[in-house]
């Protein structure tokens, strides 16, 4: 915890100085993103409360501004705000060095936890369960990834006083203690399962209206019978077309690594192929 | 109906402006094809439209995430454009045909974007360098508009010129063509399952791969009841996990 005292010469931040950096960076840390150095703009607007306060020398406020200048780039709701939280103590302290030993060191591990966690794990279950519920005619679908994206932005509050309360020692707390990997692997396996039942219920009009005559005789009458391929097929193997669909996409991008884009390309061409022989 | 009045396409323009710069920061879900359809449905008076745009756009970007600020096809634009064209009288397949090419067309437009946005901090370092701060705070604010401005002016564009053309591009195509583009709209979800079939450990876990499958397609399960049994399956592998490692 920073103390406000620690120098009269410097100026004293206070409360508000710390809450008007968490919303600069809660609001606005990506707006300015580019290539070049991706959020490093964005991180030193939010800082720049702090900074004015601590470096009353100007010459000292303009190379901690060129400092916060530096390539920064990480996850921006889930790794951001307990970096940006810990930097925050660490600058009213006039850490700053520390500071910039710490952005670096953690913006890369933070990205990966931050985007698994939203990429991988949770916004893929939310979206198909939205989906399937649009499909179905309701909005619901829509409103739920809507709020869905709201509790991101809610939890970067509490996070960001996570990293300022705690300085740097909830990174070890977080990282060391193995937490984090058991939630995962809950996340993960449940998140397994739940597409293996995905797959068949969303693809379920992916079905072939092909039928095929069979004469059959009846009572000394030989009579003609029309078979679905379709029903045929969900007796032995239910959801056979989607299960491979979705098995070519995968071989290819597992196999041959090829971008999404040539895997799409790949279904719309089978997709036509398919429709013109009247398979689909 | 071959075009919109002239405040369609300001007011969707307008939209996308808000939708990314949104999802920049703070992070809102507004840019997602399922938000941005149903508001675009809901404005051409077609939300079933907008939704299924949504929902098939949204399928297929299941595995997708801006990992460390990659591009990924832009569904956001892809659903209002979709829905707009396809609310004037081409229906879904008309949609689809028109979004799922912008999505990817318009990724050269989201990296011309963030390229102009150096621009932005170049402009900075110099006025760090004087000590200016309120220069800094507009090159800041500021670098929303190439995000911005690479979004809405394409909409504006292609609801309020294009709409016409497209639709009757639209109208002039053969059935064949329109039932391919169904049958697209069905197998596209492999997309976005694949996608993340490959970022998923599966080697590892397929058995209950195999369990969620059986689940719906054998014993029809609804998808709250395979959820319910595959936090139990996670949380008991976890625990029986666990006591191996004590033993």
């Amino acid at each position: 915890m920073p103390n406000s005292e620690t120098s009269s010469l410097s100026g004293t931040v206070t409360k508000r100085d710390v809450r008007s950096a968490m919303w600069r960076h809660l609001i606005t840390l990506q707006w300015s993103w580019n290539y070049e150095r991706m959020q490093a703009l964005g991180y030193l607007w939010s800082m720049l409360p702090i900074l004015k306060k601590v470096y009353t020398d100007r010459n000292d406020l303009i190379q901690a501004m060129k400092r916060h200048l530096q390539f920064y780039n990480t996850n921006p709701q889930i790794g951001s705000p307990p970096i940006f939280g810990a930097t925050v103590a660490l600058e009213s302290e006039k850490l700053g060095d520390a500071v910039d030993s710490l952005k670096v060191g953690l913006m890369g591990p933070f990205a990966g936890i931050g985007d698994t966690i939203q990429g991988v794990l949770i916004r893929p279950m939310i979206a198909v369960f939205a989906a399937s519920l649009a499909l179905a005619g309701s909005w619901i679908g829509s409103a739920l990834m809507f709020l869905m994206g709201l509790v991101w932005c809610i939890l970067m509050v509490p996070l960001f006083y996570l990293g300022y309360r705690r300085g740097i020692g909830f990174v070890d707390e977080v990282v060391g203690g193995g937490l984090i990997d058991r939630i995962t692997e809950i996340a993960t396996i449940f998140g397994v399962m739940v597409v293996g039942g995905f797959v068949p219920s969303i693809m379920t009009n992916l079905k072939t209206p092909l039928s095929f005559h069979k004469t059959v005789e009846l009572a000394g009458k030989a009579t003609t019978k029309t078979i679905s391929l379709q029903d045929t097929l969900d007796k032995i193997f239910p959801s056979l077309f989607p299960v491979l669909v979705v098995a070519l996409a995968y071989w290819l991008m597992k196999r041959f690594k090829l971008s999404p884009v040539w895997v799409l390309l790949i279904l719309v061409v089978l997709a036509f192929i398919t429709s013109a022989i009247g398979l689909f | 109906m071959h075009s919109y009045a002239i405040w369609v396409p300001i007011v969707l323009a307008l939209l996308a402006y808000v939708g990314i710069v949104f999802n920049l920061g703070p992070g809102l879900w507004i840019q997602e094809a399922l938000v941005m359809g149903l508001i675009t449905g809901w404005m051409v008076g077609d939300v079933k439209l907008g939704l299924t745009i949504g929902a098939t756009l949204t399928l297929m970007s299941l595995g997708m995430w801006t990992y460390g600020g990659a591009t990924i096809p832009d569904f956001m634009t892809g659903a209002i454009l979709g829905t707009a064209i396809g609310a004037l009288g081409g229906g879904e397949t008309a949609g689809l045909a028109v979004a799922i090419p912008a999505s990817i067309l318009m990724t050269q437009l989201d990296v011309l974007g963030r390229a102009v946005t150096t621009i932005f901090i170049h402009a900075a370092d110099k006025y760090a360098e004087r000590g200016d701060l309120r220069g800094i705070t507009w090159m800041h604010l500021l670098g929303q508009l190439p995000w911005g401005l690479t979004r809405a002016i394409p909409v504006f564009l292609a609801v309020w010129l294009g709409a016409g053309p497209i639709q009757s591009v639209i109208h002039s195509m053969p059935q064949w063509f329109m039932n391919g583009m169904h049958v697209t709209g069905l197998m596209l979800p492999a997309l976005g399952f694949a996608l993340l079939l490959n970022q998923l450990p599966i080697r590892k876990h397929w058995p209950f791969l195999v369990i969620g499958f059986i689940l719906f397609a054998y014993l029809k399960v609804s998808i709250l009841g395979i959820a319910l049994a595959a936090l139990a399956a996670s949380f008991l592998y976890i625990r029986l996990k666990g006591s191996e490692a004590d033993a």
